[in-house]
């Protein structure tokens, strides 16, 4: 593997606050992995949450950086058309990639080789818009936000 | 909600005095002298705190002129609370089913 550690983007904020990780493994090699991320055809299969499919022809990936990366997700039942775009920001194959979206909001892909055909993949996403970081610095209270919330809805109005 | 109302929305959470406050309003409706009793500070400071969770929208106050009794009101909780937690199930659901596709595409080449 290429020592190309001064390449890395530094995207971090001074603190945690906010930052989303998801770190996965899966039994696939990563170029497997990350070729599924830049075609259109395989992201299609993957990227829509339940009830929200993101047709292959809404999909715009130009693979470099300042490139667009484009989706629009559709809500199977409604027709409601939820587009999304953001610019990469860095792209190197195949161990990891980033794009920016118009919120400043950065997230980053970084995939390991963990040996025998294996990957880890570890999803960051940075520089989280200031009012969904002050949510997560709430996060204890949002427990008993949501305690609250079902609370409320027991009583009569 | 727009995301100027949840700005305000996280203001207002942002003190811990009407944090407290809208806990104690989860049991049930208050007055503003019942709201106060557990805390060193003025009515008037109280007041001041009420009204900002009334522009926050995160409480409501009765019409009745001598008791005003503050209710806690809960969507704009719901909202605020919600992104961090969407987003984490987004990513967890869309790599639940990159792995199915993966798993398919490596069935689909075995059999050709």
């Amino acid at each position: 593997m290429p020592d190309d550690t001064a390449t890395i983007t530094t995207t971090g904020t001074d603190d945690d606050l906010g930052e989303v990780t998801i770190t996965r493994d899966f039994d696939f090699p990563r170029e497997m992995l990350f070729a599924a991320f830049f075609d259109p055809e395989q992201l299609t299969h993957f990227w829509g949450p339940p009830g929200i499919s993101t047709p292959v022809d809404k999909i715009t990936i130009d693979a470099r950086p300042g490139g667009v990366f484009a989706t629009t997700m559709v809500d199977d039942a409604s027709g409601a058309e939820y587009p999304n775009e953001g610019v990469f920001v860095e792209i190197v194959e195949p161990e990891r990639f980033s794009w920016k979206e118009p919120s400043g909001m950065v997230t980053s892909s970084t995939l390991t080789d963990l040996g025998g055909g294996r990957t880890r993949l570890v999803i960051h996403q940075t520089n989280v818009p200031a009012m969904y970081r002050s949510a997560e610095a709430l996060e204890g209270f949002n427990a008993s936000l949501t305690r609250m919330a079902e609370y409320l809805a027991t009583r009569p109005s | 909600m727009t995301d100027d109302q949840l700005s305000t929305t996280f203001a207002a959470l942002a003190d811990p005095t009407r944090r407290a406050i809208l806990t104690r309003l989860a049991e049930g409706e208050a007055s503003v002298n019942e709201l106060a009793e557990p805390f060193p500070v003025s009515l008037q400071a109280i007041s001041k705190h009420l009204k900002v969770l009334e522009r926050a929208g995160l409480i409501t106050r009765g019409r009745d002129a001598q008791w005003r009794p503050c209710r806690l009101e809960a969507a704009p909780l719901e909202t605020a609370s919600s992104w961090i937690d969407t987003q984490r199930q987004v990513w967890n659901h869309r790599l639940d089913q990159l792995d199915q596709h993966l798993k398919s595409l490596a069935r689909t080449s075995k059999e050709t």
